[in-house]
């Protein structure tokens, strides 16, 4: 039995339905990145079984909504692909920064580098993402216009490093009081509209993104896996 | 033979409610999301998780497997929307293929311990869930009125690889036909389809 090439344009619908095996998925997949036409058809085709989807939609139960938002609380994204067009990040000015302030921005970024290299020597199976995670939390510490605000929290500090340039905040936390296991702290950007989740404070820094001039960073504890809206008083709060 | 059961689509009362719109406004929530924004999310939820079930079940046909896997896809959107390019694809089919794929996945690794004939003949559930309503009435009639100018063929060998699932060579065995006229008519069936929806991608 011999794969024929000419064989493997037919198998563009096969493909786009999914019925095909694994082996046969990655071959073809090699060979669309030669062959634009295919890669077209297998686009249109996929729009097309789109369709025949969108035909047998069908409510799911309501608790499905529940429970998958909760979730995303406790799941963490992954970070685009490196080859894929960068996302559109407007510039503002670039401020000169003083001194003392660079001195304490690069402390800062030496003890989150310490708390990301245990996170990532604690969560194997992770470390992937921890290391992309890492890369994000590098480039905001190092942003030209990165700036650190600590505050005291919870027995312990928060260190909160933003660069309003990326709309990113790096939030990294230590010494806080031990929460028992029915209980997590949660990060929250609040803005004038209110409060959105930035995540769930596992051990070591977090990334929160969208982050906009004015914004504040609030730490509260929650329920284990966090929820939607912060329901308690913030146990630190800290201007970006 | 359950498993081997003609896949239809499920059948629509005419006054169900109206499809929702596939505004390109998802794409844009999608970038949201990919930022952690749950409030987009949510809004991507609610287009999404109708036709992400749908399909799901469609293929899978128990409705707690199908939560089960309609739940992993949605998270699934949220965790890799950094990865949707709009220049590859609708938000969609973007969304509808991960979705197709899981319970594809999940047909074929039951299909190695064999559990999927067991499933396959168990009753249908009573349809007595009120909450399931048919979204989509408009998609429905359009693929209904496609389907219609497809040759027998083509019409069998799309529904038993989309809706039940099956791998082509299945196909082939299911409809006692060489392999690669299964292949072919897929393909052509396919063709017909979208430019009968005028599909333009």
């Amino acid at each position: 039995m011999k794969a024929v090439r000419d064989d493997l344009h037919v198998l563009t619908g096969s493909y786009a339905l999914d019925a095909v095996s694994d082996a046969e998925r990655e071959e073809f997949e090699r060979h669309l990145q030669f062959c634009p036409t295919c890669d077209a058809e297998v686009r249109g085709l996929r729009e097309t079984a789109a369709r025949l989807a969108l035909a047998c939609a069908v409510n799911p139960p309501a608790r499905m909504e529940q429970h998958v938002l909760a979730a995303t609380y406790r799941t963490r994204q992954l970070p685009p692909l490196p080859a894929s067009r960068p996302r559109r990040v407007s510039r503002v000015p670039r401020r000169i920064p003083h001194v003392p302030r660079r001195l304490a921005v690069l402390a800062a970024a030496a003890s989150v580098a310490a708390a990301v290299a245990l996170g990532i020597t604690q969560l194997t199976a992770q470390q992937q993402l921890d290391r992309a995670q890492a890369t994000a939390i590098a480039r905001v510490v190092t942003a030209p216009d990165a700036h650190v605000d600590t505050a005291r929290a919870a027995g312990g500090s928060v260190t909160v490093v933003t660069s309003l340039a990326l709309h990113e905040a790096v939030v990294s936390t230590s010494g806080m009081a031990s929460l028992p296991s029915s209980r997590v702290y949660q990060v929250w950007v609040m803005s004038p509209s209110g409060a959105r989740s930035a995540g769930l404070i596992h051990g070591s820094s977090l990334l929160a993104s969208a982050v906009r001039p004015g914004d504040q960073i609030g730490i509260t504890v929650e329920p284990a896996g966090g929820t939607a809206r912060p329901t308690t008083t913030p146990v630190a709060v800290v201007p970006v | 033979m359950g498993g081997m059961s003609r896949p239809d689509i499920r059948q629509l009362q005419p006054e169900a409610p109206p499809a929702p719109d596939y505004e390109p406004d998802l794409a844009a929530q999608l970038v949201l999301v990919s930022r952690g924004d749950h409030r987009a999310f949510e809004l991507v939820y609610g287009e999404l998780a109708g036709p992400v079930y749908g399909v799901v079940r469609q293929v899978l046909r128990d409705p707690a497997q199908s939560e089960e896997v309609a739940q992993e896809v949605l998270l699934e959107i949220w965790r890799t929307a950094s990865r949707y390019d709009p220049d590859r694809g609708s938000p969609a089919a973007w969304a509808l293929t991960i979705a197709h794929r899981r319970a594809v996945d999940r047909v074929r690794s039951e299909n190695a311990c064999s559990r999927r004939e067991q499933k396959a003949a168990e009753p249908e559930p009573a349809e007595d869930d009120v909450a399931e309503t048919v979204a989509a009435t408009l998609e429905y009639q359009r693929v209904r009125r496609c389907m219609g100018g497809l040759t027998e063929l083509q019409r069998e060998s799309i529904k038993l690889a989309y809706y039940s699932g099956y791998s082509y060579p299945q196909v082939a065995k299911l409809l006692g036909v060489a392999l690669g006229t299964v292949k072919t008519r897929i393909r052509d069936g396919l063709i017909r389809m979208r430019d009968c929806m005028e599909v333009t991608w």
